[in-house]
């Protein structure tokens, strides 16, 4: 059953390449991938449901035997948000006809789409570090490839920018790599989080400090303060179909990183590493719903508000306990969700208004009453209003940080949670509430508005279903806390 | 030798960022290869040097120089050829679409 | 239980049905069953023999969080006035809400916000209250922003969400907290373990946070600001929502939490003063109204300073007058503002400086309105429920003996003196609303309609009400009896021996006395209004909360556009350097602190001549790289590293790299030729020296930093490398000799696989920025 494990990365991968060969036949490439995507994800579903009932799949990829071959490792962690990816991705495919130009989807809009997917499944499963930095390249390249699609001069401006930082923060990834494999002889994750047990405490400076430089390298791609400058721009230049996928998935992975490495890996100067982590994560909650507060433009406020998400989980994991871990895995897969859900949501008011700039914005919600509401549905889980999926995971690292003593991060929270909903209410205050406009067509918008609904679903039932879910997301927490579970089942005699 | 090379490594770096700070597109590539030069070069230091011969299997050799960073370098020099290679055309694209070379002049405004 | 509370959620879902025959049956009519069912359900519990009664779901336990309703004399009080109210308030609308508006849209927020209420009343699980809790919020700002075609309606209903929502959050860090201090999520959990929240170092915060969220609520200075606006909302929502219940959710929660937080001195000190203060603030500024709803809004406020005032003193007394009053205001004041809404109704506005005279034309609700002011003013008739709670507010208040000398002892000697203060002004307003709205000249020029009578059916709720407080001023035993002694037994967390209420107690009655007072002073500043306006306008009204918030607001916006727009510049070289000095700043002081450099010499390799030539050749041609200023000299020196890179590998042992090397080199270097070509001349770099040193320093120091970690790295070998299995195994197991080869086919074969997924998504990617342009172009 072992092999299992690699077909939430073959799958998808196989897809994209098929798609090359018909790519302008425009109606029977969407076809494909929408039939490509359901395999895919009743194919990861069923993985997700086999490990969480019979435990962790290993793969030990061309039979080498870890920790000398790449390992894939289909934990419930890596399972678990596989699968959201997926959810993800069949939300987006089945919206991109309607956002896309019919150039953009002949251009290899699904290759570079199914690819991505692979690229962010391979990050979650894999069990090497090098090898993670070979899948950070192939959804980075497919991102690269998206970001352009359309070439429109900003896109391109922007593009620039977003594939000179993330070059360099590649280069930084192979060399601290190449630094911990002098180290530790090894890039095996299991054998670095065992090696490192072992190491006397008088060593472990060098580890410590080439933990910090990795840590750089995953908060670079997960927007963390101070490394997120290149994000809010390059997210909103592409198709929005395109932003909903990078909002949800390309920041996550980089969050996902730092939560699978700085939990079973680099536990060893917890005191130092994870305190910083609090104080970071603290300036990019208020850094990035600042920045949520600072425009008028529809598309960057959702953008913005990836930043305080992703402070809030950075939070969890700096706390490194139950509640905060488990409430880290929550918001994230919560956070993929909504973010998507918002996105193509914005998609549709953008497509309707025919601008992002909410000044421009009034009534809209006397036209489009469905759009208006599940919009404000979203703001109010975005927000972290209970009964919804963001209160749960918030609910987690606060509690978490009061545990711990850090009141003033419960605060901290506490009143960015505030802020998040201003940014978001206003939207919903300004371009939906007011006058009637007359003066626009109505446009129909059923096939914008059900895939945000599908998704939407989702995060009502992550809240309201929690009792469903968060068993789980407890055992990963766990699981993180006690690195040997890991260990064990890739190092496994 | 390491050490010289390590420090050579952090020359290619420091002129690669160096290059990368300034304004006009082809200087920061020219900045992107020189970092990717350091990356490789610190990866093969990191397996120690001439500790033994080229790592290929020989009768009666015992003593080889650490395959895995050479395995790990050519796959990096692959990747970051591509991604190269994006970014020459991608340059080429952006700054004849905006009429600048200059990344000064390529800021943009907030509602675009 | 769970029927009661969640009954308007399924007539909610009816509504858009019920709402297709809008045009024959106003949809009302379909609604107002829910609430009258569910007060009639929730009666049969009044009586003196009343006992608690629970009922629990299991919803998240594993996060502590259950359906738990707990039913006890202060819910029970609570949910009558929802549904009693609210059943009162969806008759009323029937005719004032017209067919043509979006009523189905209204009912829907109604019954939202009914569920909620009482869910917050019933909860017993901190969570599912607070979960209600912002639902009552949420509900709130929906019907406030029922008119949202109107600026004000806007202004209104956001400011009513920040400021209820920022104590919603309050409310949760305070039960955050206290779920860790007594390990249960239940309030009566919470309750038995008092102790340890008493003891806890933990108390101030705990208290701050819930003394927030109930204040912001409840309208408590300076947090009251939000109300006023509120009044933008449709007049059935002003009487029912933010008079009778929803700004009483704050004073529910300190009343639910007093068993365990009243007689500590801070609470004392924070609820009494602030809820004073709000009282006198309130009353003070009601005076000063020129719009009806304004003047109730302010008297509600100064309302709820008072039961929170009571509930601070924390003596028994004060609590039964708490609750007393919890009911005689909603009676009260629910139907004062029915009468305001049908002024507003029958003569088109609501600003009294336009109405007067109105006696005459509406002498019913001139009638009623009079019941309503009076019982208010706390007037001493033995038919006005009003009075009594006053009196009893004035007793408690003289009562207090609990603290000696100090400040404690000084609030306690000054808030009975607060008291009458504040009620002066309450006289005053009452009188004002009464006698500038139904007594003298009416200006029917002034007015947008003809003034005539209410139909019966808008009156039939305020006379309910009316007759509410007729009887309980007739027989305050009744209730005191069936309910209200058990509803301050619920506060006061024990037994509450009812006292019997009476009118008279004799001329030397110290509370009777100060009633006089506020009497003889308010019928003489109420003659004088006019001259005394001045009074009311001391403080300019640019100087109020409401610029605070305003100020507040104006500022998040652009403060924090400016903070963003100062390193949101769109340039490369900034966002590159600020990344590069976090990175260098925070990884030094990690490699410093851990003490993690480290040199060690005894396995470095031998230095030979040619290896160190090549080096310092790279070396050189790096830094002039830097200098060159001709795009063909860059290549070629960029060339030199790189080839010098490939005779780097030879020397070290690695022939595969070399090649490798030595293959990409020359295609990239053609391809930057190809390129370059088409992009401009390298020009002079024309920096300033500012910028020069500073990215000199970066770019050193982060040469710098990998330098020492690299030594430090390759100083502390602390394991075998793995890789000496892939010498054994290569030719055994892997069939090869070439090791490296080996490896990146076979061992590592994933990498390689999408390596090539890489390359060919780059030449995708490149082939479809071209083509689009092509096809750009052709057009």
């Amino acid at each position: 059953m072992s092999n299992l494990a690699v077909l939430p990365i073959i799958i998808p991968m196989l897809a994209g390449v098929l798609a090359i060969f018909f790519h302008k036949k425009i109606k029977a490439v969407r076809i494909y991938a929408q039939i490509m995507m359901l395999l895919n994800v009743a194919v990861v579903s069923w993985i997700g449901w086999y490990v969480l009932k019979n435990g962790t799949i290993v793969l030990e990829t061309g039979d080498w035997q870890a920790p000398f071959g790449i390992v894939l490792v289909a934990d419930p962690l890596a399972m678990i948000l596989v699968i959201t990816t997926n959810l993800i991705a069949l939300a987006c495919v089945f919206y991109a006809p309607s956002s896309l130009s019919a150039k953009q989807e002949e251009y290899y809009f699904y290759t570079l789409f199914f690819l991505l997917i692979t690229g962010v499944s391979g990050a979650f499963l894999t069990g090497d570090l090098f090898n993670l930095f070979v899948f950070y390249e192939v959804l980075l390249m497919a991102s690269y490839g998206l970001i352009v699609l359309g070439g429109e001069k900003v896109q391109l401006r922007e593009s620039v920018k977003y594939v000179l930082l993330n070059l360099f923060s590649s280069m930084l990834f192979v060399t601290a790599v190449a630094f911990l494999y002098s180290v530790v002889g090894t890039v095996n994750m299991a054998q670095i989080a065992e090696r490192i047990q072992e190491v006397p405490a008088e060593d472990q400076g060098i580890i410590t400090t080439i933990a910090i430089l990795l840590f750089f390298v995953f908060a670079t791609k997960g927007a963390i303060f101070p490394l997120y400058y290149w994000m809010p721009k390059s997210y909103i230049v592409p198709n929005v179909v395109v932003s909903a996928l990078f909002s949800a998935l390309l920041t996550k992975v980089g969050i996902y990183s730092i939560l699978r490495t700085f939990s079973i890996m680099f536990v060893q100067d917890t005191e130092l590493t994870h305190q910083i982590f609090l104080w970071l994560a603290a300036l990019t909650m208020i850094f990035g719903v600042i920045g949520a507060l600072s425009t008028n433009n529809v598309k960057l406020i959702i953008v913005y508000n990836i930043i305080p998400a992703v402070g809030y989980m950075l939070l969890g994991i700096g706390l490194l306990s139950p509640s905060g871990l488990s409430g880290s895995v929550y918001y994230l897969v919560h956070d993929m969700i909504i973010k998507t859900a918002l996105f193509l949501l914005i998609g549709a008011l953008v497509y309707v208004t025919g601008t992002s700039d909410l000044k421009k914005m009034r009534g809209v919600i006397h036209q489009y009453p469905v759009l208006a509401w599940l919009f404000l549905l979203g703001t109010f889980v975005l927000a972290g209003i209970p009964p919804f999926s963001g209160f749960i995971g918030k609910l987690l690292i606060l509690k978490g940080a009061a545990e711990e003593g850090e009141y003033v991060l419960v605060v901290i929270g506490l009143l960015v949670s505030l802020l998040i909903l201003l940014s978001m209410v206003r939207i919903f205050v300004v371009g939906m509430w007011g006058e009637k406009q007359e003066i626009q067509q109505k446009r129909k918008i059923g096939k914008f508005l059900i895939p945000s609904a599908f998704l939407l679903f989702f995060s009502v039932f992550l809240g309201v279903g929690a009792e469903w879910i968060y068993p789980h997301i407890e055992t990963i927490a766990n699981s993180l806390l006690d690195p040997s579970i890991y260990i064990d089942s890739v190092l496994k005699e | 030798m390491e050490i010289i090379t390590s420090v050579l490594g952090g020359i290619l770096f420091a002129t690669g960022i160096y290059n990368l700070l300034q304004k006009q597109l082809l200087r920061i590539i020219i900045g992107t290869a020189l970092i990717s030069h350091g990356a490789h070069l610190l990866i093969l230091t990191m397996g120690r040097l001439k500790t033994g011969k080229p790592p290929i299997l020989v009768d009666g050799v015992t003593q080889y120089t650490d395959p895995l960073p050479q395995a790990l370098i050519l796959t990096s020099i692959v990747i970051s050829f591509g991604v190269t290679s994006l970014l020459l055309v991608l340059a080429y694209r952006a700054s004849k679409l905006n009429n600048s070379d200059n990344m000064d002049e390529l800021r943009g405004t907030e509602n675009e | 239980m769970i029927y009661a509370v969640f009954a308007p959620l399924i007539i909610l879902l009816l509504i858009p049905i019920f709402n297709k025959w809008k045009d024959k049956i106003h949809t009302g009519w379909f609604v107002l069953p829910v609430p009258l069912l569910v007060f009639l359900y929730f009666i049969p519990f009044v009586g003196s023999d009343f006992t608690t009664k629970t009922e629990s779901y299991s919803w998240i336990p594993s996060l502590g969080i259950s359906l738990d309703f707990y039913l006890d004399g202060l819910s029970l009080l609570f949910v009558l006035l929802i549904s009693g109210i609210g059943t009162l308030v969806v008759l009323y609308s029937i005719f004032y809400l017209h067919k043509s508006e979006q009523i189905g849209h209204f009912y829907i927020y109604l019954m939202m916000f009914m569920v909620s209420m009482l869910g917050v009343v019933l909860s017993d699980n901190v969570f599912v209250l607070y979960t209600f809790w912002e639902f009552t919020s949420i509900s709130s700002f929906l019907l406030i922003g029922f008119w949202n075609h109107r600026e004000r309606s806007r202004y209104g209903a956001l400011k009513s969400m920040m400021i209820t929502v920022f104590g919603g959050l309050s409310l949760l860090g305070g039960f955050i907290l206290l779920s860790i201090i007594t390990n249960t999520t239940s309030i009566r959990g919470m309750i038995e373990n008092s102790h340890l929240i008493i003891e806890s170092p933990l108390l101030p915060l705990v208290l701050v946070f819930l003394a927030l969220g109930a204040f912001t609520k409840s309208a408590q200075f300076p947090f009251h600001i939000w109300l006023p606006d509120a009044m933008e909302a449709p007049t059935p929502v002003s009487a029912y929502l933010h008079s009778a219940t929803m700004v009483k959710a704050g004073i529910y929660l300190i009343a639910r939490f007093s068993p365990i937080l009243a007689g500590e001195p801070s609470f004392f000190v924070l609820v009494s003063i602030v809820g004073i203060i709000t009282l006198c603030w309130g009353s003070y500024m009601a005076v000063r109204q020129t719009d009806l709803k304004g003047i109730l809004a302010f008297s509600t406020i100064s309302q709820l300073g008072m039961i929170m005032a009571m509930l601070g003193f924390g003596t028994q007394a004060a609590i039964f007058a708490a609750v007393f009053h919890i009911l005689n205001h909603a009676t009260f004041k629910g139907s004062l503002f029915m009468i305001a809404g049908i002024i507003d109704h029958e003569t088109g506005t609501r600003d009294i400086r336009k109405l007067g005279g109105l006696m005459t034309f509406m002498p019913m609700s001139a009638t009623l309105a009079l019941f309503g002011i009076l019982s208010m003013s706390g007037f001493p008739l033995p038919f006005l429920n009003g009075f009594y709670s006053k009196e009893l507010f004035f007793d408690s208040a003289n009562a207090l003996n609990a603290y000696t000398g100090g400040f404690l002892g000084f609030l306690q000697e000054a808030l009975p003196y607060l008291a009458v203060f504040g009620s002066i002004f309450t006289f005053v307003y009452s009188m004002y609303f009464f006698f500038g709205t139904f007594r003298g000249q009416a200006k029917l020029e002034e007015l947008p309609k003809k003034p005539h009578e209410a139909p019966i059916g808008m009156l039939i709720s305020p006379i309910i009400l009316v007759l509410g407080v007729l009887v309980i001023g007739l027989f305050p035993n009744v209730f005191v009896n069936g309910l209200l002694g058990h509803t301050a037994t619920a506060v006061s967390g024990e037994f509450y021996e009812p006292h019997e209420i009476y009118f008279w107690h004799g001329w030397d009655y110290k509370p009777f006395l100060m009633t006089l007072v506020v009497i003889a002073l308010g019928v003489l500043l109420t003659v004088t209004r006019k001259k005394w306006s001045s009074i009311y306008n001391v403080f300019p009204r640019h100087l109020s909360f409401n610029t605070v918030y305003d100020f507040i607001m104006d500022k998040t916006e652009t403060v924090s556009s400016r903070i963003t727009k100062t390193y949101m510049t769109g340039s490369l070289r900034h966002y590159m350097s600020y990344i590069l000095v976090a990175i260098i700043a925070i990884t030094s002081i990690v490699l410093v602190v851990t003490n993690g450099f480290d040199i060690n010499t005894s396995y470095l390799a031998t230095i030979t001549i040619p290896e160190v030539l090549v080096a310092i050749m790279m070396a050189v041609a790096a830094i002039a790289t830097i200098f060159t200023n001709s795009r063909l000299a860059a290549i070629i020196i960029l060339g030199v590293v790189g080839y010098g890179l490939s005779i780097l590998f030879v020397i070290y042992q690695a022939p595969d790299l070399a090649l490798t090397q030595l293959i990409i080199e020359t295609v990239t270097v053609a391809l930057f030729l190809l390129c370059f070509y088409h992009l401009p001349e390298l020009r002079k770099r024309d920096d300033t020296l500012a910028v020069k040193s500073s990215n000199t320093i970066i770019s050193v120091g982060f040469g710098v930093l990998i330098t020492l970690i690299a030594i430090s790295s390759h100083s502390n070998k602390l394991f075998e490398p793995i890789s000496s299995y892939f010498v054994e195994t290569s030719k055994s197991l892997g069939g090869g000799a070439n090791i490296v080869n080996v490896i990146l086919v076979d061992m590592r074969g994933l990498d390689t696989l999408f390596e090539i997924t890489v390359l060919g998504i780059a030449a995708l990617a490149i082939y479809g920025m071209l083509k689009i342009r092509r096809d750009k172009e052709a057009k």
